[in-house]
């Protein structure tokens, strides 16, 4: 267990943009939510947006802020040379990222459920399981993100290929569904999920992809040589 | 305003991480269809076979590299370069126009390598040399101007917020204002001011597959629906540009301020 100011200065080091990304990205849809209360839309049609906050805006605030670790520290040899060893830092550092957007979600996730409008989306699946919404793609995107941003060793490519995943699944969501490999890995099962009887296994399997990208990142960060060339410009 | 460009372009070409990001995204957009891309290498019809195509990556790609050159303008002052580039006798707004037009100029190198490629590829299989012709055409009136207008932004907005911030703004604006029907919420797509450039692919490239372009039947924003005519396609060319105009002015303006 680390010491707590270790942990608390790295949240103030990850500053205002990681605090304010994860809101800000599940605000849209919420807004959406609202304006759509406002023009007598159905309980479904609201209900879906606001899943729609939580399966889509909080992976990608996590996704991005996860490939945003790499690459922008200006005296990374220093890091290197610290007893705790850099990929542990990095590694704290992802833990803040996802457990801030993560405490974002269960903001969001734990009114719905009070108010009754959690239960107004039919593939809900419960309180307790139903968090696996987004928690699964959360971890799937915040590892790529992490391995994207140890492979490139900075955040502007590793950024774009998160955006791009989840662009990409997002316009081709039938496409991406056709076949039983990437419906597995679909982002976006339970708001546009085309076949319900394979949500668990798309979550588990999103959960154990993440285990695996986030071991490739461990150990992609453990080559340190790579770190200190830095970026290509 | 020359050699910045220059630099710019050749810095960024030599990035392997923008080669990969390209790559990957054609490598997505294959694996899941196969089959279809097979049918379209033999399809005869050249012109609405290169325009779906171009469709398809100004879907896509802009997310891209739109995230890739966010952190060009504001790299400077990371790096700590900025009071020395200053100093020299380079004009400011030529630099900006230089660092603009060298990056979006390296961003549009691996677009022409995938549009012409593919281009070349039909060409063969399908024996119709003319798509190429269609390719440059496209090239020019559609990936172009969704550069230009991507590159401004991504440019200027990281000198307001930081660029993780940005990106993730920038996916939410592309999905929101590119793909969402019309239909289910007010929104850019299918508009002048779409940048997936629905007006001019479909009325000067000739877009045949599905018909985007136009008024859309009560759909909130149709003033900037036009009804699609060639007329209309190069208006839409050139609201993009403008557009992409102002974000620089903006740019340049935060710039002096900063400076100051």
């Amino acid at each position: 267990m680390r010491p707590l100011p270790l942990w608390r200065h790295e949240a103030r080091r990850a500053g205002w943009t990681a605090l304010l990304t994860p809101p800000l990205a599940v605000a849209a849809p919420i807004l959406i939510a609202f304006v759509d209360a406002g023009a007598n839309a159905s309980d479904h049609e609201i209900a879906q947006n606001l899943f729609g906050a939580l399966e889509m805006g909080v992976p990608l605030a996590a996704g991005i802020g996860a490939a945003s670790l790499v690459g922008r520290d200006p005296a990374a040899e220093l890091l290197l040379t610290t007893p705790a060893g850099y990929r542990t830092i990095l590694l704290r550092r992802l833990a803040v990222t996802v457990g801030w957007t993560a405490l974002v979600a269960l903001l969001l996730a734990v009114p719905m459920i009070a108010t009754g409008w959690w239960a107004k989306w039919p593939a809900n699946h419960g309180a307790l399981p139903g968090q696996l919404i987004w928690l699964a793609p959360t971890l799937g995107l915040a590892a790529l993100g992490f391995l994207a941003g140890a492979a490139f060793r900075g955040p502007a490519a590793a950024g774009g290929l998160v955006a791009i995943f989840w662009i990409f699944q997002q316009m081709f969501a039938d496409r991406v569904q056709e076949q039983g490999w990437s419906r597995q890995l679909y982002l976006f099962a339970t708001t546009r999920g085309a076949v319900p009887a394979d949500w668990t296994a798309n979550r588990i399997t999103l959960i154990a992809v993440s285990i695996v990208l986030g071991a490739l990142a461990w150990l992609l960060l453990g080559r340190t040589e790579r770190l200190i060339q830095g970026v290509t410009e | 305003m020359i050699a910045t460009a220059r630099y710019e372009m050749a810095m960024m070409l030599r990035k392997r991480s923008m080669w990969i990001t390209n790559a990957v995204i054609v490598l997505l957009l294959v694996l899941l269809n196969v089959s279809g891309w097979g049918d379209a290498l033999r399809d005869p019809d050249a012109r609405n076979t290169v325009a779906s195509t171009v469709f398809l990556m100004n879907l896509m790609l802009p997310v891209g590299y739109g995230s890739l050159l966010a952190d060009r303008l504001i790299r400077d002052s990371r790096l700590g370069v900025a009071p020395i580039l200053d100093a020299t006798p380079a004009s400011p707004t030529g630099r900006l126009a230089g660092k603009y037009l060298g990056t979006c100029a390296a961003a549009a190198v691996p677009l022409a390598v995938i549009l012409f490629g593919f281009a070349a590829v039909y060409s063969v299989t399908a024996g119709r040399p003319v798509a190429l012709a269609w390719a440059a055409l496209a090239y020019a009136v559609v990936v172009l101007p969704a550069v230009l207008f991507v590159g401004a932004f991504a440019l200027t907005v990281p000198l307001v917020m930081p660029a993780p911030l940005f990106r993730v703004l920038f996916v939410g604006y592309w999905f929101w204002g590119n793909g969402i029907s019309p239909a289910v919420m007010p929104t850019t797509t299918q508009s002048v001011l779409s940048p997936a450039g629905v007006y001019s692919n479909q009325e000067l490239v000739g877009l045949r597959d599905f018909t985007l372009a136009g008024p859309v039947p009560g759909a909130t924003l149709n003033f900037l629906r036009p009804e699609a005519t060639p007329a209309t396609a190069w208006l839409s060319v050139g609201v993009l540009l403008a557009v992409a105009a102002l974000a620089l002015g903006v740019a340049q303006t935060l710039r002096t301020r900063t400076t100051r």
